[in-house]
């Protein structure tokens, strides 16, 4: 592929000045190489006290009781489960960029992939987490496995949502982690080759004996077309089947039969704002900006853009389906959404999710790091509650008027949400300092074709059509690790 | 594809060496050592075999002297010779009476349980009110006295006895009076106890003090026809009834007898046989009787008067002296209908009035004379002897400890202290009197201002009798021996007076041998013997004859009148004040009553609390909201209580619950809610609960009440069907909404239920909202107390609940019923109320029932949706997707968390849990279970008698206690049962049908007997 030029149309994917197969090893194993610097400490100070809050009040809740949150008999799920679908959305992204766009070969995932598997995997446990911490009786939970037991025939009710989700969220992880890991291995020999005493022989084990043989190389190729193969029917039907719990049931605002694509969508929404809120940073903090380029940011700032207007589609669709289907109650869900007593969650969500992000048209906007940071936290908030909207207020006020509540929030359900994102950071800012955080090894595949000293080259070979060329420079100006000066010299 | 190729493993298989081909022969290519391992170094080395055997030895020994610890002994100790009456897990039933009610009490394992109605029972036939079921409870209660007490002590029975005993001697020598001050006594054990204790005090005097008296009813008769007494009310005879503020079916004399009769005019049977009676209602405040009224017009307390004045020149077509017209034309139109209706319905009318104003219950008679009452729906000749109590002997008997008459003072179910409205005058009088004893089994207000306390045994635990009416005598039989240390109030005065017989179980027997079986016809030990079985006697009642009113009213009409101008609250920030009983816990003798205290108030479903009821309009015009603190002030006396917004309150007035503040109530009851006794009046010889208060907003903190529903208004939804008298008649099922040729269609399997399908059928026309079922429930199904708190955090536990709903009529032939309509309303005054039991539908397809990860809820082959605790992981989906909201969680582990004193932790009060019923641990979710325990215990009994089961035998215990039967339950698979016929009413809806769950409860349509007026 290497032998090929690429068209000089096609906008850079790593930018920077004499980058080689060495210097991205070095660019990217320094923070894994190094000791951390300030930013690291300061971040994981805070995420791990977040966690510790995490670990206490999840004990606390343990210890007395799920009647330490403020749900209710007419409530019985509100932040737990708006956490877990949030959590397992925010994976989403991870999986959709290491699987799907492996499949249709956008080679600009090479330098994002990484992380954001990284972040599905934390998401997922994060997610996870809350399956045990929702339950009345979490030392039961494995009952929910289809276990051969000597209680007769007591087996699990494949009837449930539950039931399917708990297969569907563990197969989720597994795949994951294994696909994740599996990439990990050429990266993580590099570290091993380049490290010494202990460190060396931890990574060796890691590393699984990776060679670097051709035949291994071979062999990583095949492994992982399959592995992608195997999850992006995952990247549907994972959050297809999350939406399920709400879609099987007859609660009105949850028994819609749009659901699994309006979760999915949703779910890839805030998954790409996360790895935006993630990587922003991290390019910054570990000076990955040759590597994570103003291109990515706009490529994913462009997949908000047209996953949160499908969400948006979705949530008018709901309100003219609602009217269409001419049923009270779910007539009445729609109306008590927008204008009932949680009327600002609803327009926090539609503001989030729907308004705010169309900004992104403006390409001053996407390609404003500070903007699309910004943008990518408040897409992260409207998805919150977007399923705190779906859950609460759907639950809140149902079919009896009788038993018609609101739902408050204790101290304990805000520090296990909060906390939950403490131990995300925690895990994520630990996965930075010992596992590459850039997929090094298919970033240097990029290098000679799609980097811009390749292109650069090529400029300078002449042999390219003017406008071309010009169109390419033009494309530049919006990154910020290029210095267009170089270009006018040539 | 075929290949003589051949592949060779090595250059030794190529070159075919020598070695190769002759190794190759073995199957090991190697020799394997295990000859050097059995014969060679191998059993020398370093740790052979006995080294192990000795290690393994001393690991074993040491684990098992590690292991040795003491077994944890459980004491259960098995009956060395079993009495012949218990056998463990089967209940006993033991009949006896509460407050002159016939009851069953179930014990198991010796020790009470549940209480039952007794269905020869005269007032409830098996039905049994909230109160009664409560009562159980107040058994095991452990703030109750374990010991008697003398001045503050803990002290012994025979201590208590020399001290009172040497004082009385020294009493009855100096000649001054001893008083026993007690709530109306009518037993006639108890009054020969007090009569023989008179005999050897002759200065003693027995006055029946009623917190909450009937004077007024009593003296006007006195005046009007020379009868003391208080009639014996005949619901069910009455076409047509006006009341004029009397909470028949909440609180006012015998509301469960009421109950009884007033639904059986309104119940499927009437309705079918075309005998609807139309109920009029005109009342301050929304009492449970006025939810159930056809017609309910608000009015002032100064205008009942007037009403009532109204109401007599109409049906005589005069006009008495000084009349004139109430200030609401409505109200007036109102007036004159129901004199029309009442006119025909001459001989079918009763028209009562909750005043304790003689006066205006003089008029009362006279108006029920006209109207031919007397000796049809008013039986003055077996009277009932629920309320003696005479204001005025109370006041008279302050007045004598003032003057320092009174030496002796015995108080007996009374507690003046807390419930006499000038508690202050009482207890300053008390100060002088020598000796006071109180019978209290709690150190209550009053008990904790006497010497000595001889607490008085619960009356499960006693020997008594009651005669509540006339000609109806029941008996009070122990079920279990004295928790604590207490004695009968009986035994105590005849110990004190040295009585011939002390042992009160002869005293009572000798009694009813002499005086009572005889009434029955019954005579000797058959006779006592056939009491114990049936509980009660019943002589023939005499016939009740017809009475007419001939005084003149002028002098009444001008108390009447001058008592409204009194009332009438004029300026700024003065209203009207109605006190009222508390449905749940009545005067406030039931305040430490954790069952009654979480049962939510029928109107306002409001729990733990009383509170200031006011009309929307009032509030909005004092700027005053729900929950914001307000001080009521009537003379000296001030209380802060919150504002409850109470649709259908009279404009100007407001409402508060007696029987709140308690200070020394016990655990439960101290400082829950404020006392409003005091703001009682004496008027004319009577407290009366109406007075012109002064309203101050106070903090400006809003309360939030512990509310078990907070939506009151059903929203236009299908949920309920309610209709009037005229378009049942016409068409019953457009009621409902029938369609003809609907057809069902499910993805499901339809269960297979070859015996048995339980169901139930609910008459929202029987059901009058008092709330009994759900303390049944919590007393069969130990459903837990959560307390205020949790109540608030919407978490109560009950499994069966009585949803409320308001809507009000909008000009429109619909009645108004959504939210947003009901807010534009001018007036929200004349509101319609509908009360439907909820409870778990046991749906055919449950949604419940899917959407369990681990099938911990399951439909059984006779129709039941099932829950299985034990299997429960409690992911609170099943509750999620119940569209009738009915599944109760646990949050916490309500029987052991510290954090909650539940009544199943307390070692007393768990005594009281039903064997047959796992407590549930917290983390799992709960519901009705259509009382499994009673279906399984009725089949296995039909079984054991190798018969089938009847119809009927079963009975759930919401079912069971309720005395409206307004809950049918049944096998619908017999066609015959009463509950399918129940089913097969035209009236039969199901709640949410159109979603196909295919529920197990039918409801039956709401009819009210409406005509032009209040439709």
């Amino acid at each position: 592929m290497a032998s090929h030029s690429e068209s000089i149309i096609r906008e850079p994917l790593i930018t920077g000045k004499n980058i080689t197969y060495a210097q991205i090893t070095n660019d990217v194993l320094f923070p894994v190489e190094n000791k951390p610097n300030k930013a690291w400490w300061i971040g994981f100070t805070l995420a791990s006290l977040g966690a510790m809050l995490w670990v206490f009040a999840i004990s606390w809740t343990f210890w007395f009781g799920i009647g330490e949150w403020g749900l209710n008999k007419t409530v019985g799920w509100a932040w737990d489960i708006t956490g877990f679908v949030w959590w397992v959305g925010i994976g989403h992204a991870g999986t959709l960029i290491s699987a799907v766009l492996l499949l249709f070969r956008q080679n600009w995932r090479n330098s994002i992939n990484r992380s954001a598997e990284a972040m599905t995997i934390f998401a997922v446990i994060c997610a996870a987490t809350y399956i045990f911490g929702h339950m009345g009786r979490p030392w039961l939970a494995y009952w929910t496995l289809p276990l051969p037991n000597q209680y007769g025939s007591l087996w699990v009710d494949w009837n449930s949502a539950l039931m399917m989700d708990v297969f569907a969220i563990s197969t989720y992880f597994s795949v994951s982690l294994v696909f994740w890991y599996t990439g990990l291995l050429p990266d993580i020999a590099s570290i091993r080759d380049r490290a010494t005493g202990l460190r060396r022989r931890i990574y060796s084990i890691f590393s699984f004996g990776w060679t670097g043989s051709v035949k291994t190389w071979q062999r990583f190729e095949t492994v992982s077309l399959i592995l992608a193969g195997i999850s992006t029917p995952l990247v549907l039907s994972v959050h297809t089947i999350v939406s399920f719990d709400f879609a099987t049931s007859l609660e009105p605002g949850w028994h819609t039969t749009i659901f699994p694509p309006y979760f999915v969508a949703g779910a890839i929404f805030s998954g790409f704002a996360m790895v935006q809120t993630l990587l922003l940073i991290a390019r910054k903090v570990l000076g990955l900006e040759n590597y994570i380029t103003m291109f990515h940011i706009e490529s994913m700032n462009k997949i908000i853009i047209l996953t949160g207007s499908i969400v948006g589609v979705a949530y008018l669709t709901e309100f003219f389906i609602a009217w269409y289907s001419q049923s009270e109650y779910e007539q009445y869900a729609f109306i008590n959404r927008s204008t009932g007593p949680y009327w600002w969650a609803y327009w926090s969500m539609m503001t989030c999710n729907v308004i705010t992000p169309q900004l992104m048209w403006f390409k001053k906007i996407r390609t404003s790091i500070p903007a699309s940071w910004v943008l990518s936290i408040i897409v992260n908030i409207g998805m919150w509650f977007e399923r705190f909207v779906i859950i609460v207020t759907s639950l809140h006020r149902d079919f009896l008027p009788s038993s018609w509540v609101m739902f408050y929030p204790t101290w304990v359900d805000v520090s296990i949400f909060i906390g939950s994102i403490g131990v995300f950071f925690t895990m994520f800012l630990l996965f930075l300092r010992v596992l590459p955080s850039v997929a090094m090894a298919e970033v240097k595949l990029l290098l000679k074709s799609s980097s811009e000293q390749a292109k650069k080259k090529l400029i300078e070979h002449g042999h390219l059509d003017k406008e071309q060329v010009e169109f390419y420079k033009e494309s530049l100006t919006k990154y910020d690790s290029v210095e267009l000066a170089d270009y006018d010299k040539a | 594809m075929e290949s003589n190729k051949k592949y060779w493993k090595g250059l030794e298989e190529l070159n075919k060496t020598p070695e190769f081909i002759e190794n190759n022969k073995n199957e090991f290519a190697e020799p394997i050592p295990i000859e050097d391992i059995l014969e060679g170094d191998g059993l020398k080395a370093k740790t052979p075999r006995r080294d192990f055997l000795k290690a393994l030895g001393f690991g074993v020994g040491a684990v098992s002297l590690a292991a040795c610890q003491k077994t944890p002994v459980h004491k259960s100790l098995p009956y060395l010779i079993k009495p012949e009456e218990v056998t463990p897990g089967v209940a006993n039933f033991y009949v006896s009476s509460y407050d002159g009610q016939a009851i069953l009490v179930k014990t198991r394992e010796g020790r009470p349980i549940k209480i039952e109605g007794n269905p020869g029972d005269l007032f409830g036939k098996g039905g049994a009110s909230a109160t009664v079921q409560a009562s159980i409870l107040d058994l095991y209660d452990s703030s109750r006295l374990k010991n008697p007490m003398q001045d503050g002590g803990e002290t012994g029975w025979q201590q208590v006895d020399a001290y009172i005993k040497g004082q009385l001697t020294a009493i009855k020598t100096g000649g001054k009076k001893i008083r026993i001050v007690s709530a109306t006594v009518n037993s006639p054990s108890t009054q020969a106890v007090i009569a023989d204790f008179v005999t050897a005090y002759p200065t003693t005097k027995h006055i029946n003090y009623d917190a909450v008296s009937y004077t007024g009813i009593i003296q006007a008769n006195q005046n009007s026809f020379g009868k003391a007494v208080l009639p014996h009310y005949n619901f069910d005879a009455a076409d047509v009834i006006v009341s004029f503020g009397a909470d028949f079916l909440g609180t006012w004399i015998s509301n469960t007898e009421f109950n009884r009769q007033y639904a059986s005019r309104r119940a499927a049977k009437a309705l079918e046989a075309g005998k609807m009676s139309r109920h009029i209602q005109f009342e301050s405040g929304m009492s449970l009787t006025g939810t159930n009224a056809d017609v309910r017009m608000p009015i002032k307390p100064s205008e009942e008067g007037i009403a009532i004045i109204s109401l007599y020149n109409a049906l005589t077509g005069t006009t008495l002296p000084g009349s004139k017209k109430v200030s609401d034309a409505n109200t007036d139109k109102a007036i004159t209908l129901a004199a029309k209706e009442l006119l025909a319905a001459k001989g079918r009318a009763l028209v009562v009035s909750g005043s304790n104003d003689v006066a205006v219950q003089v008029l009362v008679n006279a108006i029920n004379s006209l109207l031919g009452s007397y000796g049809t729906t008013i039986d003055l000749d077996n009277p009932s002897y629920q309320y003696k109590g005479n204001d005025q002997e109370f006041v008279d008997f302050i007045g004598e400890m003032k003057r320092g008459e009174v030496d002796a003072v015995f108080f007996l179910n009374a507690n003046p202290a807390y419930d006499y409205y000038n508690a202050n005058e009482f207890k300053d009088a008390l100060k002088k009197v020598r000796l006071k004893v109180s019978f209290a089994p709690y150190s209550d207000e009053t008990a904790a201002l006497c010497n000595v306390v001889a607490p008085n045994s619960h009356f499960l635990e006693s020997w008594g009798d009651e005669n509540a009416v006339e000609g109806y005598y029941t008996i009070v039989q122990p079920a279990i021996n004295t928790v604590y240390n207490t004695r009968q109030a009986e035994v105590s005065l005849l110990t004190w007076a040295d009585a011939p017989v002390k042992d009160y179980y002869t005293y009572v027997r000798n009694n009813w041998n002499t005086n009572i079986l005889s009434k029955a016809g019954l005579s000797g030990q058959q006779g006592w013997e056939k009491v114990l079985q049936t509980g009660f006697v019943k002589a023939a009642a005499k016939p009740a004859t017809a009475y007419t009113f001939g005084r003149d009213l002028n002098a009444v009409v001008t108390t009447i009148l001058s008592h409204s101008q009194q009332l009438a609250a004029s300026g700024d920030k003065k209203l009207e004040l109605q006190i009222y009983v508390s449905n749940n816990i009545q005067d406030g003798k039931k305040a430490n009553n954790p069952w009654l205290q979480e049962l939510p108030d029928p109107v306002s479903k409001v729990t733990w609390d009383n509170y200031a009821a006011m009309s929307i309009k009032t509030a909005e015009k004092l700027g005053i909201q729900e929950g914001d603190y307000i001080n009521i002030k009537s003379g000296n006396y001030t209380i802060e209580l919150p504002v409850l917004l109470q649709p259908g309150q009279a404009q100007g007035t407001i409402s508060v619950a007696l029987g709140y503040g308690r200070t020394k109530a016990g655990k439960v009851g101290d400082n829950v809610g404020k006392n409003a006794y005091p703001f009682l009046a004496l008027r004319n010889g009577t407290l009366q609960g109406t007075t012109v208060v002064d309203i101050e907003k106070t903090s400006t903190l809003r309360y939030v009440f512990a509310q078990t529903q907070t939506h009151n208004s059903y929203e236009g939804r299908p949920i309920i069907h309610e209709g009037t008298l005229v378009e049942y008649k016409k068409n019953p099922a457009a009621i409902v909404g029938k369609k003809e040729g609907k057809e069902d269609y499910s993805l499901w399997d339809e269960y297979e239920r070859p015996q048995y399908n339980w169901v139930m059928a609910i008459d929202l026309n029987a059901c009058t909202g008092c709330g009994a079922c759900i303390v049944a429930c919590n007393a069969e199904n130990n459903v837990p107390v959560v307390g205020r708190e949790e109540v608030r955090n919407r978490r109560e536990m009950h499994w069966i609940r009585i949803d409320r709903y308001y809507s009000f009529n909008g000009g429109g032939s619909e009645p108004v019923t959504k939210e947003k309509e009901i807010n534009k309303l001018a007036d929200l005054d004349h509101v319609s109320v509908v009360h439907q039991p909820m409870l778990c539908q046991h749906c055919d397809h449950a949604p419940c029932e899917t959407v369990c990860p681990v099938l911990a809820t399951t439909h059984s082959s006779e129709g039941l949706n099932q829950m299985t605790y034990n299997r429960c992981v409690g992911t609170r989906y099943c509750a999620n997707n119940c569209p009738y909201k009915v599944r109760r969680f646990n949050w916490f582990n309500y029987w052991n968390d510290s954090r909650f004193e539940n009544y199943m932790q307390n070692e007393y009060t768990e005594l009281v849990l039903n064997p047959d019923v796992a407590t549930r641990f917290r983390g799992v979710m709960e519901k009705c279970s259509m009382c499994v325990q009673r279906i399984q215990a009725g089949k296995l009994k039909a079984k054991m008698e190798k018969r089938p089961l009847q119809d009927g035998e079963i009975k759930v215990a919401c079912q069971q206690t309720c005395p409206t039967n307004a809950i049918v339950f049944g096998n619908a698979n017999d066609p015959n049962s009463e509950v399918s016929k129940a089913l097969k009413s035209e009236r039969t809806y199901y709640v949410l049908e159109e979603l196909n769950t295919k529920p197990g409860i039918g409801y039956q349509a709401k009819i009210r007997n409406t005509t032009e007026i209040g439709a």
